[in-house]
């Protein structure tokens, strides 16, 4: 940071959309912040998007409404976006672009990071494999989130997904080790009520203290949703590879953030791709989601759970096709268990984490994990394919067997998946629960555990 | 009135006594039987019942844990809130104090160089000294006698609002540069907060 200014220009050529083209531009660069002065003497935030020929093209956070060509000023700042760093932001909420948002001072700055964040060295990466309880048991006991992982919720409209989103901030923690853990909550167009609910929710449950939230509201204007998770992860970045803690961050709704892409893609006349989304929208949230991580040598980690809402719950729609190709597994919430009352209402069969394997186990959870989620999982499926013979041939025509797997199917989503949203569970109650599942079935049916584990655990009914 | 026979009675009798008899064994083998599975059903509650016991402790405990956080957790972000705002009143007075100094510093000496020099940087920034210059009424004699070294530069008619240094435009009106002390101290605002900080011990 210097005490050299920019230079304001005032020859404002177009206003398209939310970008503004400033004429006679002699020195901007690329990613430039730009302050926009109205006529009445309001400011705005924007960036540089392109610069060429005299022109530059800035996209201003906060829309354009209300500006005119004549009388509007731009001044090109000479940095790129910061956001102030330090030990003072936990327990503090910002708006979508890192302001203060809870009335108090900004926070006392350690240092200002660019925005944009620096690409992780993949060469200085290390391998994921530290277990993170989330306390919600279908999580931790199937689809196991580990420290430094990019596991994302697929949700559809409607669905309790911000629910689940705030129980993990709460809970989230790191088993029997005394590091530090942090939760960066980002959301990113979400209706004030529940921007209302997150902050409350955390502050209530005293998780605050250990929280930075970020809150762009759905009237807060469209463009400052691209800028909403980049100063999270800035946060996350800092707090974890400079100060050594374990940041876990959520982010919801993703699907506003490509919403907002789309917007700025359109005004720039860019060539649509698939469903009028950018072409780069790929790439563009590779820049979000690879920002998760571990180092060699760093003591913190940065684990992602972005959540999404797939439009008319369609799994194949760009937003979650694109993010299920970047991340590492994702956690599917069922519009059939949402209409049932089940909370969280997660289908375990579409869902996996790619990782899971390498953070349970002997050391990190129980020895048995493994192989009583892969026995819940074979016994969950056959549960779901007795149910749709049984629509078929009625219940009558079932076999005794059958009828056992039906009833672990039941069990299953009535003790072990269905959980108060303040149930905090550990994973010695979940893994006890599972094996209460597996221990409805006869003891010949159990194939995918090993005897000395059956032995220790298996309670036939 | 008939009369029974005495063997009748008698016999009578025996099978009374035996029905007793039978009753009596009948209600024992119950009343053990009862007792057994009585005892049976206490010894098999008492684990359930430690179980349950052990249930409820866990629980409560959880509960006790989840207030206890909350308690903390909220007090701890109460006081710091307090504790940031007053340092933030702090900062505040300091600035209010250091700003009132410098709008009263004297115009002698260094300030013709300071002004020179922000001169030179503003030109540079803008790429000509073709510009129009802007001051406060007070540094308005410092600033002309400056401007000489600047060929092409002209003083506004027009003064400004701030403590201190100059805001230079181009002829044609397209640029501006504000390199007022005002704004110097603005941009550097984060960092000075940061040192002023410093001083009370936050940040250290």
């Amino acid at each position: 940071m210097t005490a050299e200014g920019g230079v304001q220009y005032s020859k404002i050529a177009e206003i398209k959309g939310p970008l503004v083209v400033v004429d006679d531009v002699e020195s901007a660069a690329f990613d430039e912040l730009v302050e926009i002065e109205t006529t009445e003497g309001e400011r705005r935030l924007g960036k540089v998007l392109e610069v060429g020929n005299g022109k530059a093209i800035v996209q201003v956070f906060e829309g354009t409404t209300g500006l005119s060509i004549s009388g509007t000023k731009a001044k090109f700042v000479g940095k790129v976006m910061e956001m102030p760093v330090s030990k003072e932001v936990l327990g503090r909420v910002f708006d979508g672009l890192g302001r203060p948002k809870d009335g108090l001072p900004d926070p006392i700055a350690d240092k200002f990071v660019d925005i944009n964040g620096e690409p992780m060295n993949p060469e200085q990466r290390e391998y994921p494999k530290d277990f993170i309880q989330t306390g919600v048991s279908v999580i931790d006991g199937l689809m196991t989130l580990v420290r430094g992982q990019k596991l994302p919720i697929f949700s559809g409209s409607g669905m309790s997904h911000n629910l689940l989103a705030a129980q993990i901030a709460r809970q989230a923690s790191v088993v029997g080790k005394q590091d530090d853990f942090a939760v960066v909550f980002a959301a990113i167009g979400v209706q004030y009520s529940e921007a209302e609910y997150f902050r409350r929710s955390l502050e209530e449950s005293g998780a605050l203290k250990r929280s930075v939230l970020f809150l762009n509201t759905a009237d807060d204007p469209a463009i400052e949703r691209i800028i909403t998770p980049r100063v999270a992860l800035t946060v996350a970045e800092y707090l974890a590879f400079d100060l050594g803690m374990h940041v876990l961050v959520v982010i919801t709704d993703m699907t506003n953030y490509a919403e907002a892409l789309r917007e700025i893609s359109a005004a720039r006349e860019e060539v649509p791709g698939r469903k009028g989304y950018p072409g780069y929208l790929y790439t563009d949230l590779s820049t979000l989601y690879e920002r998760a991580g571990k180092l060699n040598g760093r003591k913190g980690s940065v684990t992602q759970v972005p959540i999404l809402t797939m439009p008319s719950d369609d799994i194949t729609h760009p937003i979650p096709d694109l993010t299920g190709y970047i991340t590492e597994g994702q956690i599917v919430v069922g519009r059939d268990l949402f209409r049932q009352g089940v909370y969280p209402p997660i289908n375990i069969l579409s869902s996996l984490s790619r990782l899971m394997k390498d953070g349970i186990g002997e050391g990190s959870t129980r020895e048995d994990h493994s192989e009583v989620s892969n026995q819940v999982y074979d016994a969950y499926s056959r549960a779901q394919e007795v149910r749709a013979l049984a629509g078929i041939v009625g219940k009558a025509g079932l076999t005794e067997i059958d009828l056992k797997y039906m009833d672990v199917g039941d069990t299953f989503e009535k003790e072990f998946l269905t959980q108060a949203t303040d149930e905090n569970r550990t994973i010695e109650e979940t893994l006890d629960l599972m094996w209460k599942i597996v221990s409805k079935l006869p003891r010949n049916e159990i194939t995918k555990i090993k005897d000395k584990y059956v032995e220790k655990y298996y309670k036939e009914e | 009135m008939n009369k029974c026979h005495p063997l009748a009675n008698l016999a009578l009798e025996q099978t009374i006594d035996k029905i007793l008899n039978q009753t009596q064994k009948e209600i024992e083998s119950s009343i053990k039987s009862a007792l057994n599975d009585t005892t049976q059903t206490l010894d098999d509650a008492i684990p359930k019942l430690g179980k349950e016991y052990d249930k409820i402790i866990a629980d409560g405990k959880k509960e006790a844990d989840k207030i206890e956080k909350q308690i903390i957790g909220g007090a701890d972000i109460e006081a710091r809130n307090k504790q940031l705002l007053a340092l933030e009143a702090s900062v505040d007075k300091v600035f209010v104090k250091a700003l009132d100094q410098i709008t009263n510093n004297d115009r002698s000496g260094d300030y013709a160089n300071l002004i020179k020099s922000l001169l030179d940087e503003s030109t540079r920034i803008l790429g000509t000294s073709e510009v129009i210059v802007s001051a406060n009424s007070k540094d308005r004699d410092v600033v002309q006698s400056t401007l000489s070294g600047f060929p092409g530069s002209e003083l506004s008619s027009d003064t400004i609002e701030c403590i201190g240094g100059v805001i230079i435009k181009s002829k044609d009106g397209a640029m501006t540069f504000d390199n007022t002390l005002d704004a110097r101290i603005e941009r550097l605002k984060p960092l000075i907060r940061k040192d002023i900080a410093a001083k009370f011990g936050v940040g250290n």
